[in-house]
């Protein structure tokens, strides 16, 4: 009786342990990657996007809008925040039972509901199916954006990782607006007239753009406002303590933790909020759910003709 | 290692930035959504089973309750009717008892009447015998001799019914 209780358990228990060495391991080899090839500081502030692991054999990395494959901190960064999150659904849904009773299993179901209610009450009960890429886009950019506090490079802080989540989206709203056909789509475009229609045109383009830039700003003056600060205590910290303060500078010690609360933690997890928000405000708007419906009726109708 | 401008925009990592996002928009879906979601539906499920089952056994209930107030409606309309037959019944035998009863003591009485008369009327008849013979003796010695048996019968017999018909008229 003692065994076969204790075996399943065991047995949950060693699923749950590797689960959660699936969710700590790629943090920690982010790190180890972070520290093993980070350059020697020349001690002045430097700001600076993600370094860069590989390029393709003549991409100029300096160029500021390039097509060449290179593989940078920030999709590695990505990469292993993927692999965490993973870790982490596997963990939160390990052992699911009708009658909850691990804490887990309430966040995991606190996750699902929370979510699907902010869709229903943002896009429509129509749009529930869009449950889990919201859970996805909000998992990722706000562990992308806190993988700073582990002293990393947040993948939301550079601007094409972003970008790629506001053009995906963007083809969504676009999906969203033409799911009746095109005919419906150019109407919604140029019923008012052809300057609102240019403004129109420019507004869907403009979407994706700033909802990018949004997300990447903020999440990266964070990160700049911290290296300026921490640049700034090392310096008060030589002027107040002198030679000693030089070496070993003690304000950096506590101060910067403090404020990335504000500029990492808050600020990551509202721009996720923010971006997860505008997504479903703007597919949710996109869908002409009358056009639809009624689509959706003449389609009907036409069956029970056809039958 | 080299470092990227702090802005850039290069078409490969957006890319696969996208493909990222569909990738993890998938293993949510399969590892957390779906999950989640069926274990909910059996949860309603069971929900709606235990549900059902209250309901079938309030209904239940009812129906037993209602049963059982028929039945002890039936067993109280049973019971008077049982009493009222053992009622009926008792009052039935006791009538018969007391007929009977009656008609035996009618019996017994005009019996004792019959009885009564019967030896009234012997022990007149005896008397009336003794007092012939008496007087028929007395006779015959008055007289010294004997006379018709029959003659002499015949008038103390009408001697008797004068003496009665004088006690009547007394009377």
């Amino acid at each position: 009786m003692r065994l076969t209780e204790t075996k399943p358990r065991r047995k949950g228990r060693a699923v749950d342990i590797l689960l959660i060495l699936m969710m700590v391991l790629p943090l920690v080899a982010a790190m180890v990657l972070k520290i093993l090839f980070t350059p020697e500081g020349t001690g002045g502030v430097e700001i600076h996007g993600a370094m860069v692991y590989y390029a393709q054999e003549g991409a100029d990395i300096s160029q500021v809008i390039s097509g060449a494959l290179i593989i940078t901190e920030a999709q590695i960064n990505s990469w292993l925040v993927m692999i965490s999150i993973t870790g982490l659904c596997l963990f939160l849904t390990h052992g699911l039972e009708v009658h909850a009773h691990s804490t887990r299993q309430h966040i995991a179901e606190w996750i699902v509901e929370k979510t699907e209610n902010l869709i229903r009450g943002n896009m429509g009960e129509f749009h529930l199916y869009f449950t889990p890429f919201i859970i996805a886009m909000m998992g990722l950019s706000v562990f992308s954006s806190f993988t700073s506090l582990l002293g990393l490079f947040a993948p939301t802080s550079d601007l094409s990782v972003v970008f790629g989540w506001a053009i995906l989206v963007f083809f969504l709203i676009l999906a969203a607006k033409a799911c009746c056909g095109p005919r419906v789509f150019i109407k919604g475009l140029t019923a008012d007239g052809p300057v609102v229609t240019a403004l129109n045109v420019i507004g869907d383009l403009a979407t994706p753009v700033s909802m990018a830039f949004r997300h990447y700003g903020n999440v990266m003056s964070g990160a700049v406002i911290g290296v300026l600060i921490g640049s700034a205590l090392r310096g008060l910290s030589g002027a107040l303590l002198g030679a000693l303060g030089e070496v070993f500078p003690v304000l950096q010690i506590g101060i910067p933790g403090v404020l990335s609360i504000y500029f990492d933690v808050f600020s990551g997890g509202l721009q996720a909020f923010i971006f997860a928000m505008l997504t479903m405000l703007y597919v949710g708007g996109g869908f002409p759910l009358e056009d639809w419906l009624k689509r959706h009726d003449k389609k009907k109708q036409v069956a029970e003709q056809g039958a | 290692m080299q470092s990227q401008q702090i802005i850039t925009v290069n078409l490969w990592q957006i890319v696969i930035s996208l493909c990222n996002l569909c990738v993890l928009f998938l293993i949510v879906k399969r590892f957390l959504y779906k999950p989640v979601k069926k274990m909910l539906a059996q949860r309603q499920a069971q929900v709606d089973g235990v549900y059902e089952q209250a309901d079938e056994a309030l209904r239940k209930a009812e129906a037993d309750q209602a049963a059982w107030a028929e039945k002890m409606t039936h067993a109280r309309e049973e019971a008077d009717a049982i009493i009222q037959r053992a009622s009926e019944n008792a009052h039935r035998s006791g009538d018969a008892i007391l007929a009977g009863a009656r008609s035996q003591a009618d019996g017994i009485v005009r019996q004792a009447k019959e009885e009564a008369r019967l030896t009234h009327l012997q022990a007149k008849e005896g008397i009336r015998h003794e007092i012939a013979g008496v007087s028929t003796e007395l006779a015959e010695k008055l007289l010294g001799r004997e006379i018709n048996e029959q003659d002499h019968r015949n008038l103390i017999d009408a001697f008797i019914d004068e003496m009665e018909d004088s006690r009547g008229a007394d009377q």
